[in-house]
């Protein structure tokens, strides 16, 4: 079975001729790939010239940088802990992970209907819904946090709402990608008993689609969460509250051991939500 | 079983009623819906979010879009200089990844517990290592590097390096966990030492997909390359920050559109390179 399987898949002309010809056209063949992958490999290497040139030789100052100690100087001031400064954080760690929680929330409510028409099998109207839904999917997850934060800000002011904004449009992409082809990959046959059985489109839904779907959702959601704990400590570096506008205080403030206690509150913070998503995962898969 | 009883029998016992979690599961599901609920309700509080402001906002976000952001002055952004800019963020992603790339091949190796040299010293370095890196956001570094090099390029390559070392690392040490293990036996069964095994068991198995993560790496590096210059580290970044300063709301939208246009392209690029190594 097997060997005959591996022979069809050889094309017709490839099987033609004597064992010579055979072995004479196949290792031509593999000449004519191995020259396309040097020439893959040689062109990395250029790029590799080029962005060393550019980046690192000719914009890079390497006099203001100085030497090896001028650097070990400046990242010694970052090596020590602003124990005064943990009763201030606690606040803005509650602020930055509850905001990662009412993010995901409206990013979860939001990538709903995304999800719904960006799935080919149950979008209806699909020829101008999937389209439109899967270049939502893709504007959500092409533009930064920062930048969709920054849009917020200037549209509702300071505060935890842009970052809150932010961050759901931001998950968008990601969740309703994710769900979408779990829609799509879903059994066909739980779908069809219920049409049988006299089922209408929101029931095909709710009994037949959901249940197979759930899991898979509430898994990307939790994974989503996660990564939110994550941005929704940078939000507030444009304005948006929580550990992210602590941060920038200390930055400005030229405070470099508060600078580093400030990062070991977003790094316990962002312990306790992989712990917490490690076994929420499981308690749903 | 009981179910068939129950269908075959109804007339003798009363309807049964039927869940899909019994007793104390069933309680704990309501107890932590609960709990997330109320948790949810209070910082609604907590934040200060009203649902009038909340409403406010999409008025105003379509008032700013159509009054301030509208027409997008896309003449600024084929401006020599702006592509100047954007050539030095492409430079910049692909380096970082580049470096990261070359920074978590042996990260991977050292986290995949499989492959490990040594399960109880190297094994939880290199994940805490990995781990690290991933849960610092691409921005702070950004800042850290600025505050310590200076402005300019070189700390952008340097942020989107360990960025990339948090990306990559797990998912090629994800690959390396899922190896076939007789291939490695086969190979140090002939008297290799770990980095033979390594070079020939394990690094054939994984090539392909370690391509395929190393295209997308450089992809997910080129969308946080676009913004790492807000803060200083080179790269397009730097003319979104200065307009956004300076409220030139119009060039803000067309340079966002010029991010938005170029982030698709690198996607559509790593899909197609992807696709490209898969079938090979």
């Amino acid at each position: 079975m097997i060997p005959a399987a591996a022979q069809a898949s050889v094309p017709a002309a490839a099987r033609a001729g004597s064992l010579q010809e055979r072995a004479a056209r196949l290792s031509a063949a593999r000449l004519k790939g191995k020259t396309g992958r040097y020439l893959i490999y040689l062109g990395v290497f250029g790029l590799v010239v080029w962005s060393v040139h550019g980046t690192i030789v000719v914009d890079t100052d390497w006099e203001r940088i100085g030497g090896l100690s001028a650097i070990a100087r400046s990242v010694g001031r970052f090596a020590a802990v602003d124990f005064e400064l943990v009763p201030h954080l606690l606040g803005p760690t509650l602020e930055t992970f509850m905001v990662a929680c009412l993010g995901t929330l409206l990013g979860m409510c939001m990538s709903v209907p995304v999800a719904w028409l960006g799935a080919r099998n149950i979008a209806p109207f699909a020829p101008i819904a999937y389209p439109i839904a899967r270049a939502l999917m893709t504007i959500s997850r092409s533009v930064h946090e920062i930048v969709w934060a920054l849009i917020f800000v200037s549209a509702v002011g300071l505060g935890a709402l842009p970052g809150i904004l932010a961050l759901a449009l931001r998950s968008i992409g990601f969740i309703s990608k994710m769900t979408a082809e779990a829609i799509e990959d879903v059994d066909p046959k739980v779908i069809e008993a219920i049409r049988a059985v006299g089922g209408n489109r929101f029931q095909i839904v709710l009994y037949g689609i959901l249940p197979q779907i759930l899991p898979v959702f509430l898994g990307t959601i939790i994974f989503e969460w996660d990564i939110n704990i994550r941005r929704s400590a940078i939000m507030g570096l444009v304005g948006a509250g929580g550990l992210g506008l602590a941060f920038h205080r200390q930055m400005v403030m030229y405070n470099y051991p508060g600078v580093t206690t400030v990062i070991l509150a977003i790094l316990s913070l962002i312990v306790i939500g992989e712990v917490v998503s490690y076994y929420g995962r499981k308690a749903v898969i | 079983m009981s179910g068939i009883d129950a269908r075959t029998a109804p007339a003798s016992t009363a309807p049964r009623r039927w869940s899909r979690f019994k007793y104390p599961q069933s309680l704990i599901r309501y107890g932590v819906l609960l709990a997330v609920l109320m948790f949810l309700t209070y910082s609604t509080d907590y934040l200060n979010i009203h649902w009038d402001r909340f409403l406010a906002m999409f008025g105003r976000v379509g008032d700013l879009m159509v009054n301030r952001y509208y027409p997008p002055d896309i003449p600024y952004v084929l401006d020599g200089r702006y592509l100047g800019y954007v050539l030095e963020t492409i430079q910049m992603a692909f380096l970082g990844a580049l470096f990261g790339l070359l920074i978590s091949a042996p990260l991977a190796w050292f986290a995949a517990f499989n492959m490990t040299p040594s399960k109880r010293f190297v094994f939880p370095l290199a994940r805490l290592a990995i781990m690290g890196c991933r849960s610092v956001h691409e921005m702070i570094w950004a800042i850290l590097f600025v505050t310590i090099l200076g402005f300019g390029v070189l700390p952008g390559v340097l942020a989107l390096t360990l960025f990339s070392v948090g990306f990559a690392g797990k998912l090629l040490a994800e690959e390396v966990e899922a190896i076939d293990r007789g291939q490695v036996e086969a190979v140090r069964a002939s008297g290799a030492n770990e980095f033979q095994v390594m070079l020939y068991a394990v690094l054939p198995q994984v090539r392909v997909a370690w391509t395929g993560i190393a295209i997308y790496t450089w992809d997910v590096a080129f969308r946080a390359a676009t913004v790492v210059g807000f803060f200083g580290a080179g790269g397009m970044g730097w003319y979104l920050k200065r307009n956004v300063q300076q409220l030139e709301t119009e060039r803000v939208a067309a340079i966002l559109l010029s991010i938005i246009f170029l982030v698709i392209v690198a996607e559509v690029i790593s899909a197609w390179a992807r696709d490209r190594v898969a079938k090979n």
